[in-house]
């Protein structure tokens, strides 16, 4: 009984795991990407943990102005010191435009539920910004579905948590972005939070 | 001076750094000046591969199971000819780091003196530094890394090799059976689970730092620690779908120190070693899931080792005893940057089988260890540490050199014969080996790479009994301590 049951299990985690993964006919990723960036930010871009963006589909000119951001300590929030820093500090523009390229032909992350009231809410200020408080609508330069257009990155999908903090480092300055600081200076937490769930869902 | 009074006296000065240093500007860490030789290579602060060191996060086990060559620093590089394979790849900067512990530890009551019958030692003893390591934790070439340790502990005045590990691992796809991209690995070791990734296993578990000057308990199962840094281990690991973990490996003992009296240096080992030999190869395995969610990772698994193993004493022609440990593990980590929280436990079964008679009453006996650990952090900056642990097992009177037994058959692995007074704070008067308690600690990081900890170990009952456990009147609590250090590592 033994083998069979082990051939079981064998095919079991197979099947669940690494064949549903090989099926999906994309591109292979470059080395740069198996050996290092997926650990944090997943082989086809989709990360596990909130704390690092998902990449997949994300605007290839974004993602290169952001790693020779990090390669020149020009992007300074405190995970980009901590992690990327380092992890770009030796990249050069070649291969930064491959791991550019590779993430952006991935297939989107699929949004994550949010509650019904909040999305609303912050599908109001995404889409009609808040006059009152000088916010303008996000999605004049982030598009009508948050994809994104070159510099400005695609927000759908991303993860929650990172959308909060990376506005909470734009109002800091932490992340340094004249443009970003003045449209997100006046958002209150809870309209964060609001719009975070949106685009999360997105 | 009892603990409870010098547990106030500690506290107050503890205290007062403390508030001493957090009323100090805040530290703003810079990935390159706070942290060491992993750090060094990467340009990547500690808290990518650590919560709080030396736990690891889950990016810390990819860097492990990767063999330690990830790195962001210049090298010097060489191809071969066709200029298609690299042949080197040294780092300009060697990955070298330096570690140093302070501690003071206080016991419950001190231990008899050594040399006046009656009278006690020292309540307390201050050690500083406690060890001295000297480390090189990094890439060798392109596949090749290495965790290399040197420690000076001057307690015993030596200099050795402390926990080491050099590795080799790539990936690789078995797309044609869906098998997509997974790491398979080599791993030359001195210590049964120092190559494991996950902290529930003994060589990485909590108490990661504690006392040296305790008193040890009689009994612990051979891969808690009995065979570090005296044994050697090769194997190979897989590492799929990025989940399962797979190991075997095999270990042979490999005593520091040791010179064979007939060639007069580093020989084979033989009966006037001083430690047990394990016969031949001892077969380790290791099987650990992890699944990752959100800011939540959680791993269980099995790890064991069978070995055969040759007392110190006995030729290689004599009998074998056979230990057998099966263990389980676990451990879940909730990590963001305000709070972690940690919790792991393992289970080791040992059995036991004395073919050699002197050393045991029976044949066959048992021992359990169990601990279960939990931590929390907020900002990796304050926090602290509980454990609960038990090691139970069968009577055996010679085994944990009861004092009646030792006067009349004396065996020859226990302690006092030299002293004359067999067994004495060391033995277990009633045969059993049961040891039981629990660890509590806070501790205060004022930067990454450094950690102030005030931790006290309880004993509710240790080799057997809570009171008068060794036959001469000492008591559990007695062996209780109170231990403040300071870890750092630049």
């Amino acid at each position: 009984m033994k083998t069979p049951a082990m051939y079981a299990i064998v095919a079991g985690l197979v099947l669940t795991t690494g064949l549903t993964e090989a099926q999906e006919k994309t591109p292979p990723p470059p080395d740069l990407v198996t050996r290092e960036c997926s650990t944090c930010h997943g082989l086809r871009g989709i990360s596990v943990s909130p704390m690092f963006p998902n990449l997949a589909g994300q605007q290839a000119v974004y993602l290169e102005t952001q790693l020779k951001a990090f390669r020149d300590r020009s992007r300074a929030d405190p995970h980009a010191q901590a992690f990327m820093w380092g992890m770009a500090a030796q990249l050069t523009d070649s291969t930064i435009t491959a791991i550019a390229a590779y993430f952006a032909a991935q297939p989107p992350a699929p949004g994550k539920p949010a509650g019904r009231e909040e999305s609303a809410a912050g599908k109001k200020i995404y889409e009609e910004g808040i006059p009152a408080q000088q916010v303008p609508a996000c999605g004049s330069c982030h598009g009508e579905k948050a994809a994104g257009n070159a510099v400005f990155p695609r927000l759908a999908g991303q993860h929650r948590a990172y959308l909060e903090r990376q506005l909470a480092a734009f109002i800091s300055n932490a992340r340094a972005n004249e443009i970003m600081h003045e449209n997100s200076k006046n958002l209150t937490a809870l309209q964060i939070s609001q719009l975070a769930a949106f685009l999360s869902a997105e | 001076m009892r603990i409870k009074g010098f547990v106030v006296a500690m506290l107050v000065p503890v205290v007062a750094i403390l508030i001493a240093v957090a009323a100090t500007p805040p530290f703003v860490p810079t990935p390159a000046s706070a942290t060491p030789g992993f750090a060094r290579q990467t340009g990547v602060s500690c808290q990518a591969c650590h919560t709080v060191f030396p736990e690891l996060t889950p990016f810390g086990r990819k860097f492990k199971l990767n063999a330690y060559v990830f790195t962001n620093v210049k090298e010097l590089q060489a191809t071969d000819e066709q200029g298609q394979r690299t042949t080197l790849s040294l780092s300009d900067l060697p990955p070298i780091s330096v570690m140093l512990q302070g501690s003071n530890t206080t016991l419950g009551r001190g231990v008899p003196d050594a040399g006046v019958a009656g009278e006690l030692s020292q309540q307390n003893s201050t050690q500083f530094p406690q060890a001295l390591s000297l480390f090189y934790t990094g890439k060798i070439s392109d596949n090749l890394g290495a965790f290399l340790q040197l420690t000076w502990e001057p307690s015993s005045d030596s200099v050795g090799i402390d926990n080491s590990d050099l590795r080799f691992a790539a990936h690789t796809s078995l797309d044609r059976i869906g098998v997509s991209d997974f790491i398979y690995g080599l791993t030359v070791n001195n210590n049964p689970t120092s190559q494991d990734v996950w902290n529930s296993t003994p060589a990485w578990g909590y108490p990661f730092l504690t006392t040296n000057v305790g008193v040890p308990p009689i009994a612990s199962t051979l891969l808690d620690g009995q065979l570090a840094q005296e044994s050697v281990g090769f194997g190979g690991y897989l590492f799929l779908f990025n989940h399962l973990y797979v190991e075997l490996s095999g270990y042979r003992s490999a005593q520091t120190s040791f010179t064979n009296t007939t060639t007069g240096g580093p020989g084979p080992l033989d009966s006037t070693s001083p430690l047990p030999r394990i016969s031949g190869v001892a077969p380790y395995w290791r099987v650990a899931w992890e699944q990752d969610w959100d800011n939540h990772s959680l791993s269980f698994g099995t790890y064991g080792i069978s070995a055969q193993v040759h007392p110190n004493g006995i030729p290689e022609s004599g009998p074998r005893n056979t230990f057998t440990d099966i263990a389980l593990d676990g451990q879940y980590q909730y990590i963001t940057d305000a709070h972690i929280v940690s919790a792991a436990m393992t289970w080791i079964h040992e059995n036991q089988k004395y073919n050699n008679r002197a050393l045991s009453d029976h044949e066959k006996n048992w021992l359990d260890t169990v601990r279960v650990t939990g931590s929390y952090f907020f900002k990796r900056k304050v926090g602290g540490y509980a454990q609960l642990f038990s090691t139970t097992g069968s009577r055996d009177f010679t085994l944990y050199c009861s004092p009646s037994t030792y006067a009349t058959a004396p065996s020859p692995v226990c302690p006092g014969a030299d002293t004359g007074t067999p067994s004495l704070l060391l033995g277990s008067a009633n045969g059993k080996p049961t040891t039981q308690g629990a660890t509590f600690e806070i501790n205060y990081l004022p930067w990454l790479n450094t950690k102030l900890g005030l931790q006290y170990t309880m004993y509710s009952k240790f080799n057997g009994r809570q009171n008068n456990y060794d036959g001469f009147g000492r008591n559990a609590s007695e062996n209780n301590f109170l231990y403040v250090y300071v870890w750092t590592a630049f």
